[in-house]
């Protein structure tokens, strides 16, 4: 019983040092300016006002961040799942030659840091005419999931039983269709882990937007909240509050797939 | 606190990953020009603004600006404001890039000139034939070692003590003129338990490197400052160790907190009244309440030696462009009208107030704070800028480490003198 109500007091402690600075976030960003201005960031909260969602939402142009957010991330999740998946398809069900090379060199690609093939990046999209384009920032990351959901995807439908191809190949299916008819849907579980995280990570990239983005009307939710932080002095409240916005369409990501997640981590985890 | 610090110090870290770089595109074999087909139709008669003023006011400031500008007719303007933070990391990048955006808000004096020493900088001099009435002093930084004009400035603004009214009233100090009044205002100050000099430096170091150039442009004057910070001086040198002695006088004076939060929090700690005096640019203002800006005062840094002319701190604002600009004539166009009254009138009507026409026939805000700093700045027989801007921003994070290191450990000055030099030697080699 002791053992019991320890363990819940402790572990309670433990949640709340770990919530705490989104509360606080939470707190700053219903205090006004002037209150943070006067009485510093660490307080309590003197004031309260809906005032920084509203010029998070109109001056920082929040929403056609989120819009162009959302138009990168949507597309890249779809595309490079896509993708991946037939690729991992080919590769777990088929022996094709060095296939194991093939998908060591694609996971080598993850290995790398991302930060030393920035300028190659820009470069390169800026010479096939890409540069400042969401397309440009799409294809970044569909080029750089591929590897990594290819790994994923193929350990898991290497492990979907054998006769079950056997039969549809039996029942006249040619690859294809076992691909989309049989395959495609036994793998759901790990696509729906993969897509929950993939959306959140494109989603909160600030590095590629701004190797391929210069336009500040084409830039994504991330490098927006950036842009609400002044050259000396930055708006606390409001950037909380835009923070706030920003993270709810992940949060509300993370609700529906929530399962999937805990599940995605345990991918490939017991073979 | 550490909730939001800590991140913000990764995406710093994060960023100052990415200036480097950035930085890293200038080295010549890796700016190879990548030509962009289909871009290459000159755009007629647009001019691209790529802006760093991205806080609230200073964005609409731009953007009325801008929208006076294309209301003269003339090549239309297009404003692109980026986050500050992106655009000082991205800039080298902008400049290099085969299709650069036109015209930039940046600094004038070397920072500038470092671009124009890589050739990336249009020559502005046409443009200086309409601003003959501009002050040697901002022609001087507008001019590139090469001798070219590549900068209009627009505005600056300036450093200097600032303090409440009402606490300075009440503690019963007035504003000190000399070195020695300062230190007894000080130790009246702490007599009533109140750290008297204010500081913000964590995540804002460089804020300590005002101290440094005020105190040498006061010890050892103006010429030997932009001396040192050229490269041609050393930092081991006895008149640099002066500097620090000097300091160490005060720095039992200096808030002890202040080395924890940041320049913003710093103000509002002044604000609150618990530190006395605040050596800070006008941009503080900006985090400031409204009702408490008519108690701000300031007072100019103490004369330490009257022999040494009076030199002030007045960091210059303005544009340069890009070389690869299309339409020549239309951006210089542009940059003539920047650089009339009217213009710079409009942006500081609009912005906080605090900046003050580069143009010495605009009118600046009509506060008595504003016109008090004019007054100082006009009155200055040198004009330095600050620290990064007068040498380099990579010469900066040196300073920053020296500087907070001497805070904290004032008494392995010598070393600490010893590896800044080992360090500068390193930046002006690159």
């Amino acid at each position: 019983m002791i053992r019991r109500v320890g363990y819940h007091v402790a572990m309670g402690l433990v949640s709340f040092l770990w919530v705490a600075p989104i509360l606080w976030v939470i707190v700053i960003s219903f205090r006004s300016f002037d209150d943070v201005a006067a009485n510093g960031l660490g307080s309590l909260p003197h004031s309260f006002t809906f005032s920084t969602y509203k010029s998070a939402w109109e001056d920082a142009d929040e929403f056609r961040a989120l819009i162009n957010s959302l138009l990168v991330t949507i597309p890249a999740v779809l595309l490079s799942l896509g993708l991946a998946s037939v690729a991992a398809y080919g590769l777990a069900r088929y022996s094709i030659p060095f296939r194991r090379t093939i998908l060591l060199l694609m996971l080598m690609g993850n290995l790398l840091p991302p930060q030393i093939l920035l300028i190659p990046i820009s470069r390169f999209v800026e010479l096939i005419g890409y540069y400042d384009t969401l397309i440009a920032l799409i294809a970044v990351h569909v080029g750089f999931g591929l590897g990594f959901y290819t790994f994923v995807l193929h350990g898991f439908m290497r492990d979907l039983p054998r006769e079950i191809q056997e039969a549809a190949t039996i029942d006249g299916a040619g690859p294809g269709k076992i691909y989309s008819a049989v395959i495609l849907p036994l793998t759901r579980p790990a696509l729906a882990a993969l897509g929950a995280l993939s959306f959140t990570w494109i989603f909160n990239d600030l590095l590629w937007s701004i190797t391929v983005i210069r336009s500040g009307e084409k830039m994504p939710v991330t490098p927006a909240l950036l842009g609400l932080q002044g050259l000396f002095v930055s708006s606390w409240n409001v950037i909380a509050a835009g923070t706030v916005i920003a993270a709810v369409p992940t949060v509300a990501v993370f609700l529906r797939f929530q399962k999937h997640f805990v599940g995605g981590l345990a991918i490939g985890a017991v073979k | 606190m550490t909730g939001l610090a800590m991140p913000l110090s990764d995406r710093r870290t994060f960023l100052k990953g990415l200036g480097v770089l950035g930085a890293a595109t200038l080295v010549p074999g890796c700016a190879t020009s990548s030509k962009s087909p289909g871009s290459g139709s000159a755009p007629t008669g647009q001019v691209a603004l790529q802006s760093n003023l991205s806080s609230e006011q200073a964005k609409a400031a731009m953007e009325k600006l801008v929208a006076a500008y294309n209301k003269t007719g003339g090549s239309q303007v297009k404003l692109n404001t980026v986050a500050s933070e992106i655009f000082r990391t991205q800039l080298p990048t902008y400049l290099t890039s085969a299709n650069p955006p036109d015209v930039y808000t940046w600094y004038a004096g070397s920072v500038a000139d470092s671009y124009a020493k890589k050739d990336l900088l249009l020559d502005v001099s046409s443009v200086w034939d309409s601003m003959g009435n501009y002050s040697k002093a901002m022609q001087t930084l507008s001019t590139s070692s090469a001798g070219q004009k590549i900068f209009v400035p627009t505005s600056y603004y300036w450093w200097g003590m600032f303090y409440r009214k009402s606490n300075f009233a009440k503690w019963g100090v007035t504003p000190p003129k000399t070195w020695d009044e300062f230190v007894a205002v000080c130790k009246t100050i702490q007599g009533k338990g109140i750290p008297p000099i204010g500081i913000g430096l964590g995540d804002t170091p460089w804020v300590a490197s005002a101290w440094f150039d005020y105190l040498n442009i006061r010890i050892n004057g103006a010429p030997f400052h932009r001396q040192l910070l050229a490269g041609q001086g050393n930092f081991t040198d006895p008149k640099v160790k002066a500097v620090f002695t000097k300091w160490r006088e005060v720095l039992p004076y200096f808030d002890p907190k202040g080395k924890s939060f940041p320049f913003q929090e710093a103000t509002s700690a002044l604000l609150a009244g618990k530190t006395g005096m605040f050596l800070i640019g006008t941009f503080f203002a900006d985090s400031a309440p409204k009702d408490a800006l008519d108690d701000i005062d300031f007072f100019q840094f103490p004369i330490i030696d009257p022999a040494v002319p009076v030199a002030e701190e007045a960091p210059t604002d303005g544009y340069f462009a890009s070389k690869k600009v299309q339409d020549v004539d239309g951006v210089k166009k542009f940059l003539s009208w920047l650089a009339t009254a009217e213009a710079q009138e409009i942006y500081v009507q609009n912005s906080s107030g605090t900046a003050i026409p580069a143009n010495p026939d605009g009118k600046s805000a009509d506060t008595p704070l504003v016109q008090k700093g004019k007054a100082m700045i006009e009155g200055a027989a040198e004009i330095t800028q600050f620290f990064n801007r007068d040498s380099s921003d990579a010469l900066q994070p040196t300073a920053d480490a020296a500087l907070t290191k001497f805070l904290d450990k004032p008494d392995q000055i010598d070393k600490i003198l010893k590896d800044w030099q080992a360090a500068a030697e390193k930046v002006f080699k690159a």
